[in-house]
C-alpha cells in the first residue's frame, strides 16, 4: 500500500517538476533568437495587458504557420524587435502542427490572455473565421502577414508583394532563362496552399501575354513540401519531358529539393522560383555547375516589422484597415492601405527581391 | 506479461474508499486536480470561463476517444478516424453549400463517417488475418485522398451559410452545447460498456478472442459493429468540428487518432485489449485538455508541450508497472 | 499439365515468389505507361530516394518479428539528423565517418531507452514508442532551435550521397549502405543464434523463455538496433537531401511498417523474412516513383497509393490462405 501511495506522490511530483522545469525554459525556447521578451511572456503574469497607457504596455501577438521553420522565425524576429522598440509586450506563438486546427487552439488561447492584437500567417484562408470573429468580438485587432485569411476575418493583410507582381516576376524569369521559348513546369508545395495557388494563377494569367506565347507550361506538380516527394516529382518531370527547359518552384522546400536533383545530375534544365537564400546559396550561379541562375524572395524580417507596425497602428487607432488609411512604419517609411483582389484590404511590402550570384553571398547569412 | 496485468488489482482486500482512491481512476482524479491547481498558479487567465471557451476544439477529440476505447478494449486499433473526420466534414460542408436542409446536412456527415467505419469493419472481418493498424493505415490514405480529390485544387471548402453551424457552437451561459453532448455520449458509452451484455462481450473478446468465439459470441459481428461505431463518432466529431472551423480542408482532423489513443492509454486502457475502464479514459482526456489549455496560456513552446505529454504517457504506464514489480520482488524476498 | 501445376504450386507455395510476381507486374505496367522507367539511372534514383525507408524496414522486421512495433523511428531519425545538421552548421565536426558514428550512437541510445522501457518496464511497445515519438520529435525541434541546416552548411558531407567510393565506382554510397544492411540482416536472421532467438521469442515467448532464452535482453537488443538504424537513416537523409529540418520524414514510420507488412511480415510476431521485407519496400518505392511518372492526376495520387497498399496486403492474405490449403492437402495425401 505504501508503494501505491508513493506512486501517487511520484506522479504528482513528476508533473509539477516537469512543468516547473519547463515553465521557465519553454518561453525562452519558443523564440530563440531574441529571448528577453518571450521569456517574460513565458513567465505568465506579464502576458495580461497592463494599463501603462500609450502604445507601451499593450500586448501584441504573432502566430506563425508552424514551428521550426527559419522563414517564420525571421518574420517573428522582425515583429518582436519592432514591438519591443515601441515598448509593447510581444507574444510569439507557433502552432503545434502546420494546420488550421492547431491555429484555432492558439487563437483561443490568445483570446484568454486578453492580447490587444493578433497578427497571423494563416494555414487556411477560411477555417479560422469563427475563432477570429470571436477575437474581434473581444476587441482584439486582427491583421495577417505572409498568408491571408478571408476578408471577413481580418482588418487588413500585410502582403509581402502583390500577387500579380510575383506572377509577373516569375514569368519574366522563366522567359529570360528559357530564352523565350520551350517547355517549362511548376513544382508547387501542396495542392491547397493558398498563396502558392494564387501565384500559380497569377503566372497563368501573365502567360496570356503575346510575349510568352512560345512558352509551354507542361505540368503543375505537387511535392507537398516534403524533400522525398519533391525529389520524386522533379525526377518524374525530367524523365517525362525531355525537352523541359525551366522548372519554376515558388516554395522554399520544393526549390531546394529540385535544385539538388538538377545540380547532382548536371542537368541542362534550369530552375527559378522563390527560395530562402541561406538554403539556396549552394545552387545559385551563372555557370552550368549551378542549377539556379537566380530566384526571388522578400525580406522576412521586414515583413515581420511591417506586420508589427501595422498591429501597433491598428491598436492605436491610427488606421482601421480601411482603404486609403496611411501610417508611418518607422525607418521603413510610410505605407498606405489599398484594396485587395478579394474585396478586403492589404498593405504591400514592396517588390520581390532578386537573389543572383552577385548578391547571394551577402544574404546567405542573413536569412 | 506485466503490461497486460491490470493496475487495479490489489493483493489484499482493502476498505472500499482506499480502493477507490488508489485505483488508477482515483490517481487520475488526483492528477486532474493537481493539473488544475498548477494551471491556476502559472496562468492568471486560467479560469472557468476561459477554459470552457477554449474547450470545444479539444472536445471534438473526445468523441473519437469513446469508440477508440472500445476498440482498444477489443485489442483493435483504428488510425483512420482522423481521415474519416476529414472526409465527413468535407462532405457535410459540400451538402450544406449545395443548399440541403440542415438536418440532411447532419445526416450526410454522419452517414459518410459511418460508411468509412463500415469499410474498415468490412475489410477486417472479411480478412481476419490482417492487422487493423495496417488496414486502417491504408484506408486513412484513401479517405483523406478522396477528400483531396473532392476538394480539388483549392484543398479547402468554407461554408457559404454559417448560420446553423454557428447556432450549434452556441452556449448555455458559459458552457458550450458541445460539452453537454460529450458528457451525454460519455455516459451512454460508459453504461453500455459497464452494464450490458454487449459491454461484457467487448471485454471477453479483448481478453481472449478465441475463447469468446467458442463461448458463442459473434466476434466478427461485434468487431464490425465497433469499427462502424468509430466511423459514426468520427462523423459526430466532424459535424462539431465544422461548427468550430466553418469549413474543412485536407489537413482537418490530422493527428486526432493519435491524440485519442494517447488519452485512452493514459486513462489506463491497455492496447492489448481487455483491460481498463472508460471512466479513466474520460478523466484522462479532461486532464490532458486542461494541461494543454494551461500550458498554452503561458505561451509554452508547443514542442515542449508534446515532450511533456509524451513523457507523461510513458511514465503513466511505466511507474505502476515498476511499483508492481518492486512489490512482487518484496513479497518474494519475504517468502524466502 | 503437371508442369503447369507445379508452376502454380511454386507461385502459391511461397510468399516471396508471389510478391516478386506483384513487383514484376507493377514494373511492367509502369514500363508500358512510361518507357523511361526501367533505366539504370531511374532505378538508381529510386533506390537512393527510398534508401532511408528501406534501411529502417530491416530494423522494423526485427521489431515486428518480436510481436512489437516501433512508431518512434521517424522522430529518432529527425533527432539524429538534426544533430548531424547542427554539428555541421556550427562547424564542430566535419568528418563524415565520425558524423555517421555519432548519428548511429544517438539512434542506438534512443532505441536502447525504448528497449529498456519495454523489456524492463513491461510497457506495451505501441504505448512506449508513441510516447517517445512525441519526445524525440520535440528534441529534434529543440536542438535545431528553429534553424535548418542547408546545403551550404553541410560542406563535404553531402558529397557522401553523390560519391561511389564505397561502391568501388559502380554503385552510389547510399545504395551500398542499403545493400550492406540487407546482407547483414539476411545473414544474422538466417544463420546466427541471435536471429533464430528473435524468431523463437516472436513465435512463442513463453516457450523461448523456458528454453533458456533471455527474452528481455533480446527485446532490448532489437529495439536498440532499430534505433541505431533510425539514427543511420537520419544521417543518410541529411546527406541525400542536403538539408536537415526538424519535421523530416514526419509520419513516414507508417511507410516503414507498411513496407514490412506488404512484404509478408506478420505484426503478431514470429513470421517474416528479410527477402520479403526487401520486396515489400521495393513495391512501395516503385509506387512512389511511378505515380508521378504515369501521369495520374496529382490530386488522385494519394488515393491510388492507398488503394494499391490495401490491394497488396489483401492479396497477401489470399495467397497465405492458398498456401495453408495446399499444405493441408499435402498432409491429407
Amino acid at each position: 500500500m505504501k508503494r501505491k501511495l508513493f506512486c501517487v506522490l511520484l506522479c504528482a511530483a513528476m508533473v509539477s517538476s516537469l512543468l516547473a522545469g519547463c515553465g521557465g525554459g519553454g518561453g525562452s525556447s519558443s523564440a530563440a533568437p531574441a529571448t528577453p521578451a518571450s521569456s517574460a511572456s513565458g513567465d505568465g503574469g506579464s502576458a495580461a495587458p497592463a494599463t501603462d497607457g500609450g502604445s507601451g504596455g499593450k500586448t501584441y501577438a504573432i502566430v506563425t504557420k508552424a514551428a521550426g521553420n527559419p522563414f517564420n522565425e525571421k518574420v517573428a524576429e522582425g515583429f518582436q524587435k519592432v514591438i519591443e522598440e515601441q515598448g509593447g509586450t510581444c507574444i510569439v506563438r507557433h502552432p503545434e502542427a502546420a494546420t488550421a486546427d492547431a491555429q484555432v487552439s492558439v487563437i483561443q488561447s490568445l483570446i484568454s490572455q486578453g492580447v490587444n492584437s493578433i497578427c497571423i500567417a494563416a494555414n487556411d484562408e477560411n477555417a479560422l473565421q469563427a475563432a477570429l470573429e470571436e477575437a474581434r468580438d473581444e476587441g482584439i485587432n486582427i491583421c495577417c502577414v505572409d498568408s491571408k485569411v478571408n476578408k471577413d476575418s481580418r482588418q487588413t493583410f500585410v502582403n509581402q508583394a502583390g500577387v500579380n507582381e510575383i506572377g509577373q516576376c516569375l514569368m519574366e524569369a522563366v522567359y529570360d532563362i528559357s530564352g523565350g521559348e520551350g517547355d517549362w513546369a511548376i513544382l508547387s508545395a501542396t495542392s491547397q496552399a493558398t498563396n502558392q495557388n494564387a501565384w500559380i494563377e497569377a503566372m497563368k494569367t501573365a502567360m496570356q501575354d503575346e510575349k510568352y506565347s512560345k512558352l509551354n507550361l507542361v505540368e503543375v506538380a505537387y511535392g507537398d513540401d516534403e524533400p522525398q516527394k519533391s525529389t520524386d516529382q522533379t525526377q518524374a518531370l525530367l524523365s517525362k519531358y525531355p525537352d523541359l527547359k525551366v522548372i519554376c518552384a515558388p516554395t522554399t522546400v520544393g526549390i531546394n529539393a529540385a535544385a539538388k536533383v538538377l545540380q547532382d545530375n548536371q542537368s541542362p534544365v534550369k530552375l527559378t522560383g522563390l527560395g530562402l537564400p541561406s538554403e539556396m546559396a549552394e545552387y545559385i550561379g551563372d555557370d552550368d555547375a549551378h542549377s539556379c541562375p537566380y530566384m526571388y524572395l522578400w525580406n522576412p524580417v521586414d515583413l515581420g516589422r511591417l506586420g508589427a507596425y501595422t498591429s501597433v497602428a491598428l491598436v492605436d487607432g491610427t488606421i482601421t484597415g480601411a482603404t486609403g488609411d496611411k501610417f508611418s512604419a518607422g525607418d521603413m517609411g510610410d505605407y498606405e492601405v489599398v484594396a485587395a483582389d478579394d474585396g478586403g484590404t492589404e498593405i504591400i511590402l514592396g517588390a520581390p527581391f532578386k537573389f543572383d550570384p552577385a548578391n547571394i553571398n551577402d544574404w546567405k547569412d542573413v536569412y | 506479461m506485466a503490461g497486460k496485468s491490470g493496475r487495479t488489482l490489489s493483493i489484499t482486500q482493502e476498505s472500499s474508499w482506499k480502493k477507490a482512491v488508489f485505483s488508477w481512476e482515483g490517481i487520475l482524479i488526483l492528477l486532474f486536480i493537481a493539473v488544475n491547481i498548477l494551471c491556476i498558479c502559472i496562468s492568471p487567465n486560467y479560469n472557468l470561463k476561459n477554459v470552457l471557451r477554449e474547450m470545444p476544439k479539444y472536445l471534438t477529440e473526445v468523441f473519437l476517444l469513446l469508440p477508440m476505447a472500445y476498440l482498444l478494449l477489443l485489442g483493435e486499433i483504428d488510425i483512420s478516424v482522423g481521415a474519416s473526420v476529414c472526409l465527413s466534414a468535407t462532405m457535410a460542408c459540400m451538402a450544406c453549400n449545395a443548399g440541403l436542409p440542415f438536418p440532411l446536412v447532419l445526416l450526410v456527415g454522419l452517414a459518410v463517417g459511418t460508411l468509412c467505419g463500415a469499410v474498415n469493419g468490412f475489410i477486417l472481418t472479411r480478412f481476419t488475418e490482417l492487422p487493423p493498424m495496417i488496414v486502417t493505415l491504408g484506408t486513412q490514405i484513401v479517405f483523406r485522398g478522396i477528400a483531396e480529390i473532392t476538394l480539388g485544387s483549392g484543398g479547402s471548402i468554407s461554408l457559404t451559410n454559417t448560420k446553423q453551424f454557428h447556432a450549434m457552437a452556441g452556449k448555455i451561459g458559459p458552457v458550450p452545447y458541445m460539452f453537454f453532448v460529450v458528457i451525454l455520449a460519455a455516459a451512454i458509452y460508459m453504461v453500455v460498456l459497464g452494464k450490458t451484455t454487449f459491454g461484457r462481450r467487448v471485454y471477453a473478446i479483448g481478453s481472449n478472442s478465441l475463447a469468446s468465439y467458442y463461448a458463442g459470441i459473434h466476434v466478427q459481428k461485434i468487431r464490425f459493429f465497433v469499427f462502424t461505431l468509430a466511423g459514426f463518432m468520427a462523423g459526430v466529431s466532424a459535424i462539431f468540428l465544422t461548427s468550430v472551423l466553418y469549413g474543412a480542408n485536407t489537413t482537418t482532423g490530422n493527428g486526432f487518432e493519435m491524440d485519442a489513443i494517447a488519452m485512452a492509454v493514459f486513462g489506463g486502457i491497455s492496447t492489448a485489449g481487455g483491460k481498463g475502464k472508460l471512466l479513466g479514459a474520460i478523466i484522462s482526456a479532461f486532464t490532458i485538455i486542461c494541461l494543454r489549455i494551461g500550458l498554452g496560456q503561458i505561451n509554452m513552446n508547443p514542442q515542449v508541450i508534446l515532450v511533456i505529454l509524451g513523457a507523461l504517457l510513458v511514465l503513466a504506464v511505466l511507474l505502476p508497472n515498476l511499483a508492481k514489480k518492486a512489490r512482487s520482488m518484496g513479497i518474494m524476498a519475504k517468502a524466502a | 499439365m503437371s508442369e503447369k501445376k507445379s508452376l502454380w504450386k511454386i507461385i502459391t507455395g511461397s510468399r516471396e515468389v508471389s510478391l516478386l510476381l506483384v513487383l514484376i507486374v507493377l514494373c511492367a505496367i509502369v514500363q508500358i505507361l512510361s518507357p523511361s522507367f526501367l533505366t539504370i539511372k531511374s532505378i538508381m534514383d529510386m533506390l537512393k530516394n527510398n534508401s532511408v525507408i528501406m534501411i529502417m524496414s530491416t530494423g522494423m522486421l526485427g521489431v515486428l518479428l518480436l510481436g512489437g512495433i516501433d512508431i518512434s523511428i521517424a522522430s529518432t531519425l529527425a533527432f539524429s539528423g538534426m544533430t548531424v545538421g547542427m554539428l555541421l552548421k556550427y562547424d564542430i565536426i566535419h568528418n563524415a565517418f565520425l558524423l555517421f558514428l555519432i548519428a548511429m550512437a544517438i539512434g542506438a541510445a534512443c532505441g536502447c531507452l525504448i528497449g529498456l522501457v519495454i523489456s524492463r518496464g513491461g510497457v506495451l511497445p505501441i504505448i512506449a514508442t508513441m510516447g517517445f515519438m512525441y519526445i524525440y520529435r520535440g528534441f529534434a525541434y529543440l536542438i535545431g532551435n528553429s534553424q535548418w541546416a542547408s546545403a551550404e552548411n553541410l560542406g563535404d558531407f553531402k558529397n557522401f550521397a553523390l560519391n561511389k567510393t564505397l561502391g568501388l565506382g559502380l554503385l552510389n554510397n547510399v545504395i551500398v549502405i542499403v545493400l550492406i544492411c540487407y546482407v547483414i540482416f539476411f545473414i544474422v536472421m538466417k544463420w546466427t543464434r541471435l536471429g533464430r532467438k528473435v524468431y523463437a521469442v516472436g513465435s512463442n515467448p513463453e516457450a523461448a523463455a523456458v528454453s533458456g532464452i533471455h527474452t528481455a535482453n533480446i527485446k532490448l537488443i532489437v529495439y536498440t538496433i532499430m534505433g541505431m538504424l533510425a539514427g543511420l537513416g537520419g544521417a543518410l537523409a541529411v546527406a541525400v537531401y542536403s538539408s536537415a529540418q526538424p519535421n523530416m520524414l514526419y509520419g513516414r514510420e507508417m511507410d516503414v511498417i507498411a513496407s514490412c507488412v506488404i512484404g509478408g511480415v506478420s505484426t503478431t510476431g514470429g513470421r517474416g523474412t528479410v527477402v520479403g521485407t526487401l520486396l515489400g519496400s521495393l513495391i512501395l518505392a516503385v509506387i512512389a516513383k511511378a505515380l508521378p511518372l504515369v501521369g495520374i492526376d496529382a490530386l488522385a495520387q494519394n488515393t491510388v497509393k492507398g488503394v494499391i497498399i490495401l490491394a497488396v496486403i489483401i492479396l497477401n492474405v489470399v495467397t497465405q490462405r492458398m498456401m495453408d490449403r495446399n499444405n493441408l492437402k499435402g498432409r491429407e495425401m
